[in-house]
C-alpha cells in the first residue's frame, strides 16, 4: 500500500510515548488506525512518525468516585459491551456499537474517535449529553478540559502536537426521588452497518414526578462543522412541562442550533427535516416516560 | 466422421414442436423452493448430442439413459473453486508477481471537457524508479480501443472528453513510484464548455461531445396504430422516470499483467471476455492475432464492468511491456476504478401508456434517453436490449417506443447485469402501478390481466414466443410465496415510524445476445478424457465469480456419465479455445454447456466403439452414467469409464474432442424492432416487501420473493446464489447507490460514500424455481444472470410507493430523495420555512 510513513515508534508506557510527542516534531499518535491510515493513504494527513499506542496501557473503563472512566484506548467494542456503560451511559453504548461494523469497533478507540475530530463521530453527541470532560497529558502534565472545548473544527481539536487523550470521564447521575431518565441515541444513514452518519443525535432528559423537565440536554453530529449542543432548544425546554405547543416550538427552535451544509451525503433541508423527526420523537418518548 | 447421434436432439426438438400448452400443464412439477429437500428428485435426461446443425429435429425416441441414473444435473455439489476462494489462495492478478515485473499506472484528465494543447512528460521523466512515460505518440499501431465503433482512443493527444482520459502511461519499479510519476504528468488543457445531461444534450445548439453530433443513434420499436389506439384508450398514465447508474462493485478492481515473449505478447487479465482483449492488444500494437495471447486470470467478479473496460488497461500494460521488454503489471486503485471504468447508463424514461377500462393495456409509448459518457463503447448495444425490454412480458397491440444513444461528459455508460432493461423495467412496472391506481386495479389484478400466457404470446417485437409461456405462472407463484393477498388484506402494523408496503415486477428476458450481436453468439469447447478417466474441459466462456466453472462441470459430468470431481475445467485462454464472444447476457451456462454437449458426442464416436467392444455389444447401445459405460437398460453390464479411457490411451486412439455451437439465424427489422430479437426467454416474477419511515425517508426491504422458469437447473446452489446476488445488487442500485457528478467528476469515488449494501441489509430471500419445457440452452437451461437482477428494484419501488401512498419516479430511493418526494406531506416540512 502507499503509505507515506517513515518510521513507527511503539513506546510501552505513556511516559514514554509523551516523551516521544515531545522530541519529535512530525510524529502523531495511532490507536486503532481506522481514520489515520486511511487519512495518510489518501494524502488528507500526513505524519513522518507514528507513535503507536497499543501498548501505553490507555484501554480499559473503570469507576471513579466522581463518574465512570473510558480510557482513551479502550475499542468500541469494549465500551458497547461494558455493562456499566450500557446500564448508566446507555446513549454511548448504543452509538459506540453503532460506529462502523463489528470489525472497525474491534480496533476503533475512542480516543481516536476524538482525536479525529469528525462532525459525524458518533461517540460524541452521547458524549456531550453525558457531560464528559477529557483528561489530556503532555510530558508536562495533565489538564482537564469539557469535551465541548476539545473540538476546533472539521478534523481538528484544541490538543497541542505533543498532547495525548489519556481518558474520558462520564460523571455519574443521581436521580432524585420520583425523577425519570430519558437517554437515547440515534443514527440516520442510508444502511444498517458501515455507514458514516448523515445525522446523529443523542439526547438526555430528566423528567420529574409532575412532569416538569429538569434536565434535557441534545447534541447533534453531521449538522455542523463540530457536533453540537443543541443550547438554545435545551433553554426552551427546561424546566417546563412538555406539551403540543412546546413540542412544536422546539423543532423551530432546534433549527438556529443546527447548521447544516450541501454535501454528497445529504442535503441541508434533509438534515433539517431529519433534526426535526429526531427530536420529535426523543421528545415524544420523554412526554410518555 | 459422422457422429453416431447426429438424431439425439431431444431437447432441441421439443425446442421447435412445443407450442406450448396452456401454463399449467407445461410446468413439470419440478419447482421447489430453498427450503425443500437439497437432493430434489429429477428425472433422467436425455444427453443431447451433436448441437451445431440448427435446424428442426424430431427428438429419437430411442435415445437417452434407458436405465434410469440422475447424474449431477440440478444438484449441489462443492464447487470446484470453492476451497481455494474460501482460504484465499485463489490468485488473483494482485497477486501475481515475475522477476523484472514492472508496475504500471496511468496519467488521467481531472476535467472532462478540454482541448490538449500539450503533454509534459518530463518531470514524470524524472521520479526516481520510473522507467517508461508513454504518450500516443508511442503506439505501434492503432491509437484506438473499442469493441464495436472506433470512437475512443487509447492515449488522448487533441481532445479530453471525459475525466479519466488517459495522456500518457507509465511503468516503474514501484507502483508508489509509478503513480507518483503518473501525478506528475501535466498537460495543457483548455477548457471547453460540456455537457453534462443527456436531454440538454439533444437540444440543438448544445455542446457536442464529437463533431458527428450527441445522438448517437436511436433504436425504434414500431407495432401497431398509435392514433387508434390513443382514442380506445380510457386512462392514460404520462411519466418521465429518472433513473440513476451504478458501479459495479466487484471486489476485484481493473487488472492486468502484460508478459512480453520477443515478437509476441502474453496478457494475463481480469475480465470477461479474453478475446476482446486479444483484438484490442493485436490493434494497438499491429501485431497478428495469433500473435497475442490472453488468459483469463481468476476474476474477482466482473458484472459487466469487465466486458469492454478490460481492454484498455490491458492495452496500457500490453503497450508499456511492449516498450520496455519487461512484464509490466497494471491494478487500479478503487478511487480511478470507481471514476473512470464503465458504468450502468444514467437514464431519463418517458412513458405514455394508455389502458381501457378493464385495465387491458391499449398502446405504450416509451422514449429513454441513455447517458452513453464520453464514447459509446457498449452503449448501442446495452440500448439494443434496453428497446426491445421496454415493454416487458405484457400483451400490448400498438407500441411506440425510441431508445436514444446520447453523448454527454458523464461518466463512461456500458455493460451491468441487466443491459438497459433494468432501467426500463423500473419504468414499465411504475407505470402499470400508476395505471392500476387510476383504475381502482390491485397492482396483482392489472398484471393478471396483461401478462402474455398461451394464447396472447406475441412480443411488441412481434416474435411469438414458443413453448410454454409461463408470466402467469410465476406472477401467482411469487405473489403467493410473499403473502400477498394477506397483505393487502390485513396491512402489517409497523412500530411507531414504520409503514410497510409490497410490491410486484415481472421481466421477460432474452436470452443470450441480440439479434444485432448474433456473431458475436458462438461458443468453442475443448474436452480431453485423460487415460486414468478424469477430463480436462476448457469453454471460451469465464469464471467470474458467477459459478461457470460449477455449470461447465455439471454439464460435463452429466454429459460423460462421471462424477463432477473427476472433471476439472479450466479458464478460457485464447490459444486453447476458439473465440466464444463475451461472458455476459446470461449465456456463460448456456454457450459453454451447448459446445460441452457437442465435444462430448464428438468424443463418444470414438469412446462408445471402444466401450462396444468391452462391454460385447453395439457401440447404439452404449451409455455413460454413474462413473460406468454400460449396455443401455442392463445396469449390470458395465465397465468402468476410466477402463475405457484406458484402453483408450494404449490403443492410441484419439481422446481430445473440440465442440462448437452457434444459435440459429434470426430475422429481424432493426428500423421497426419487428423480429426475433432473441432465441428464447426467461421470466421472472419479484416480490419486495419494505418498511419504510417516511419521515427520515429509510427504506429497509424485509423480504423479496422470487418466482424464475430457468427452464432446467444445472447447479441448484450456483442458480439460488445467482438470485440471491441478483436481487442484493439491484437492491443496492435501487435504494442506496447512487452516482453525483459535477462537471463529469465523481463526487463519491470511495466505498465510504458510494453505498453498496453490506450482509446487514440482506432481506429474506424466498425462492421458487420453475422448471419447463421449452425452448433453451443446455438441458433445457435458460439464463439466471440477469433475470434475477431485473425484476428487484422496479418491485422494490413499488413497494416504496405502495408504503407511502405517492410515487418516488427517481431511482435510487435514498433517503433525501424519498422525503423530497414527499414535499409537503412530510409532517415536519414547515421547519424549513423557519426564519433563522
Ligand atoms: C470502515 C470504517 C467505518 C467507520 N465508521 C465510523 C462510524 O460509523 N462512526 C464514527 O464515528 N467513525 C467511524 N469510522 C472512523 C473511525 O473508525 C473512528 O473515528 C475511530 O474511533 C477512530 O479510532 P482509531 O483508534 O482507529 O483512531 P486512529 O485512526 O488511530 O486515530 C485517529 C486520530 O486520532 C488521533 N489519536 C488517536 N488516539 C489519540 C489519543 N489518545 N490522543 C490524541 N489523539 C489521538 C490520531 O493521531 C489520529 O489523528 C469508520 C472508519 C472506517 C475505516
Amino acid at each position: 500500500m502507499d503509505l507515506p510513513i517513515n518510521t513507527v515508534l511503539r513506546p510501552a508506557s505513556l511516559a514514554e510515548a509523551l516523551k516521544l510527542l515531545a522530541e519529535r516534531p512530525g510524529a502523531r499518535p495511532i490507536a486503532g488506525g481506522t481514520d489515520l491510515v486511511v487519512q495518510l493513504r489518501d494524502g488528507r494527513r500526513h505524519a513522518d512518525v507514528l507513535v503507536d499506542l497499543a501498548k501505553v496501557g490507555l484501554a480499559g473503563i473503570r469507576d471513579s468516585e466522581r463518574g465512570l472512566v473510558i480510557g482513551a484506548g479502550t475499542s468500541m467494542d469494549a465500551i458497547a459491551a461494558h455493562p456499566g456503560v450500557r446500564s448508566r451511559f446507555p446513549a454511548l453504548a448504543a452509538a459506540a456499537a453503532r460506529v462502523g461494523a463489528w470489525p472497525i469497533q474491534c480496533r476503533a478507540t475512542l480516543g481516536g474517535n476524538l482525536g479525529n475530530a469528525s462532525p459525524a463521530a458518533d461517540t460524541v453527541p452521547a458524549l456531550l449529553v453525558a457531560g464528559a470532560a477529557v483528561t489530556i497529558a503532555s510530558a508536562r502534565g495533565q489538564r482537564q478540559l469539557p469535551l465541548e472545548e476539545l473540538f476546533a473544527g472539521p478534523g481538528r481539536t484544541h490538543l497541542k502536537p505533543n498532547e495525548l487523550i489519556v481518558s474520558v470521564l462520564l460523571p455519574s447521575v443521581r436521580l432524585g426521588q420520583g425523577r425519570r431518565l430519558v437517554e437515547r441515541f440515534v443514527k440516520v444513514g442510508p444502511r444498517q452497518e458501515q455507514i458514516i452518519s448523515v445525522v446523529c443525535m443523542a439526547g438526555r432528559a430528566i423528567v420529574a414526578a409532575d412532569g416538569r423537565i429538569e434536565l434535557v440536554r441534545l447534541a447533534f453530529g453531521s449538522v455542523a462543522p463540530t457536533p453540537v449542543r443543541a443550547r438554545a432548544t435545551e433553554r426552551l425546554l427546561e424546566r417546563k412541562v412538555l406539551d403540543g405547543s412546546l413540542r412544536h416550538e422546539a423543532l423551530a427552535v432546534v433549527q438556529e442550533d443546527v447548521k447544516p451544509i450541501d454535501d454528497v451525503r445529504a442535503p441541508a433541508s434533509y438534515r433539517r427535516l431529519a433534526v426535526a423527526t429526531l427530536l420529535d420523537r426523543f421528545l415524544a418518548e420523554v412526554a410518555r416516560g | 466422421m459422422p457422429s453416431k447421434r447426429p438424431t439425439a436432439r431431444p431437447v432441441e426438438g421439443r425446442r421447435w414442436k412445443v407450442e406450448g400448452p396452456a401454463p399449467t400443464q407445461a410446468v413439470k412439477s419440478r419447482e421447489s423452493r430453498v427450503s425443500a429437500s437439497p437432493h430434489p428428485a429429477k428425472p433422467a435426461r436425455p444427453a443431447p448430442a451433436r448441437t451445431t446443425d440448427p435446424g428442426p429435429r424430431t427428438p429419437d425416441p430411442g435415445l437417452g439413459p434407458r436405465t434410469p441414473d440422475p447424474g449431477p444435473l440440478g444438484g449441489r455439489h462443492v464447487r470446484p473453486d470453492a476451497t481455494s476462494k474460501v482460504a484465499g489462495l485463489t490468485r488473483y492478478v494482485g497477486d501475481l508477481a515475475l522477476p523484472g515485473m514492472l508496475h504500471a499506472a496511468l496519467a488521467t484528465s481531472k476535467v472532462a471537457a478540454a482541448t490538449i494543447a500539450g503533454i509534459d512528460t518530463s518531470a514524470a521523466v524524472a521520479v526516481p524508479d520510473v522507467v517508461s512515460v508513454l504518450t500516443a505518440k508511442d503506439i505501434p499501431g492503432q491509437n484506438l480501443v473499442g469493441v464495436i465503433f472506433t470512437d475512443q482512443p487509447l492515449l488522448v493527444t487533441d481532445r479530453v472528453r471525459m475525466v479519466g482520459d488517459r495522456l500518457a502511461v507509465v511503468a516503474a519499479r514501484t507502483p508508489e513510484a509509478a503513480w507518483a510519476a503518473a501525478r506528475a504528468v501535466t498537460a495543457d488543457l483548455r477548457p471547453l464548455s460540456g455537457v453534462y445531461d443527456p436531454v440538454a444534450a439533444m437540444a440543438p445548439g448544445s455542446p457536442t461531445v464529437h463533431e458527428s453530433g450527441n445522438v448517437f443513434k436511436t433504436f425504434r420499436v414500431i407495432r401497431g396504430d398509435l392514433a387508434r389506439a390513443r382514442k380506445a384508450a380510457s386512462v392514460v398514465v404520462e411519466a418521465e422516470y429518472h433513473v440513476g447508474g451504478q458501479d459495479h462493485a466487484y471486489l476485484e478492481p481493473q487488472g492486468c499483467l502484460a508478459i512480453p515473449e520477443g515478437q509476441r505478447i502474453t496478457i494475463v487479465a481480469s475480465c470477461q471476455c479474453p478475446f476482446y482483449i486479444q483484438h484490442a492488444v493485436a490493434r494497438v500494437l499491429g501485431l497478428s492475432l495469433a500473435a497475442v495471447r490472453v488468459e483469463q486470470a481468476p476474476t474477482g467478479g466482473g458484472f459487466g464492468g469487465k466486458e469492454d473496460y478490460p481492454s484498455e488497461p490491458a492495452a496500457c500494460a500490453a503497450l508499456l511491456a511492449w516498450r520496455t521488454g519487461r512484464p509490466v503489471r497494471l491494478l487500479y486503485h478503487r478511487e480511478l476504478d470507481l471514476q473512470v471504468s464503465t458504468k450502468r447508463h444514467a437514464a431519463v424514461v418517458r412513458h405514455r401508456w394508455g389502458a381501457d377500462a378493464k385495465g387491458k393495456l391499449c398502446f405504450a409509448e416509451v422514449e429513454t434517453i441513455m447517458d452513453a459518457g464520453g464514447y459509446v463503447g457498449l452503449s448501442t448495444v446495452v440500448a439494443e436490449r434496453a428497446n426491445v425490454s421496454a415493454i416487458g412480458p405484457y400483451d400490448v397491440p400498438v407500441v411506440d417506443v425510441k431508445t436514444h444513444v446520447v453523448y454527454t461528459n458523464n461518466l463512461f455508460g456500458g455493460a451491468y447485469r441487466g443491459f438497459g432493461a433494468p432501467q426500463v423495467t423500473w419504468a414499465a412496472e411504475a407505470t402499470l402501478d400508476k395505471l392500476a391506481r387510476s383504475l381502482g386495479l390491485d397492482p396483482l389484478e392489472i398484471r393478471r390481466r396483461n401478462v402474455l400466457d398461451a394464447r396472447k404470446r406475441v412480443l411488441c417485437t412481434g416474435q411469438k414466443l414458443p413453448g410454454p409461456v409461463l408470466a402467469g405462472e410465476v406472477l401467482e407463484r411469487a405473489t403467493a410465496l410473499a403473502g400477498w393477498e394477506g397483505f393487502k388484506a390485513r396491512r402489517p402494523a409497523g412500530d411507531d415510524h414504520l409503514r410497510r408496503g409490497i410490491g410486484v415486477s415481472l421481466v421477460l428476458y432474452g436470452c443470450s445476445l441480440h439479434w444485432g450481436g448474433q456473431k458475436l453468439d458462438r461458443s468453442s469447447a475443448v474436452v480431453i478424457l485423460q487415460p486414468d478417466g478424469s477430463v480436462i474441459v476448457r469453454v471460451g466462456l469465464a469464471e467470474i465469480g458467477q459459478g461457470n466453472l460449477t455449470a461447465a462441470q455439471t454439464i460435463a459430468a452429466q454429459a460423460l456419465g462421471v462424477d463432477p470431481s473427476m472433471v476439472q475445467v479450466w479458464q478460457p485462454d485464447t490459444t486453447t479455445v476458439g473465440d466464444s464472444g463475451p461472458t455476459v447476457a446470461s449465456r456463460g451456462a448456456h454457450m459453454s454447456g451447448m459446445a460441452i454437449l457437442d465435444a462430448v458426442a464428438r468424443l463418444r464416436t470414438r469412446l462408445d466403439p471402444v466401450a462396444a467392444e468391452l462391454l460385447e455389444c453395439q457401440p447404439s447401445e452404449v451409455e455413460l452414467a454413474g462413473s460406468f459405460a454400460r449396455v443401455a437398460g442392463q445396469a449390470g453390464r458395465a465397465v468402468p469409464i476410466s477402463r475405457v479411457a484406458a484402453e483408450m490411451a494404449s490403443r492410441r486412439i484419439e481422446a481430445i474432442s473440440t465442440g462448437w455451437y452457434h444459435p440459429p439465424e434470426r430475422e429481424y427489422d432493426p428500423r421497426t424492432g419487428q423480429g426475433a430479437a432473441y432465441e428464447f426467454y426467461a421470466l421472472a416474477c419479484h416480490v419486495a416487501r419494505v418498511a419504510v419511515d417516511p419521515e427520515l425517508g429509510l427504506v429497509k426491504v424485509e423480504e423479496v420473493s422470487a418466482s424464475h422458469d430457468v427452464g432446467r437447473v444445472i447447479h441448484r446452489d450456483a442458480l439460488e446464489g445467482q438470485i440471491q446476488g441478483g436481487i442484493v445488487q439491484a437492491m443496492g442500485w435501487g435504494v442506496s447507490e447512487a452516482l453525483p457528478l459535477k462537471d463529469g467528476v465523481l463526487q463519491n469515488p470511495s466505498f465510504t460514500d458510494y453505498v453498496i449494501p453490506t450482509s446487514a441489509d440482506v432481506p429474506a430471500i424466498k425462492i421458487d424455481i420453475l422448471e419447463s419445457d421449452g425452448p433453451g440452452g443446455p438441458y433445457g437451461a435458460k439464463g439466471i444472470g440477469e433475470p434475477s437482477f431485473i425484476p428487484t428494484a422496479s418491485a422494490i419501488r413499488n413497494a416504496v410507493c405502495d408504503a407511502l401512498g405517492i410515487d418516488v419516479d427517481t431511482l435510487p430511493l435514498t433517503p433525501p430523495t424519498v422525503v423530497a418526494a414527499l414535499g409537503d406531506r412530510h409532517p415536519h416540512a414547515w421547519v424549513l420555512e423557519v426564519k433563522r
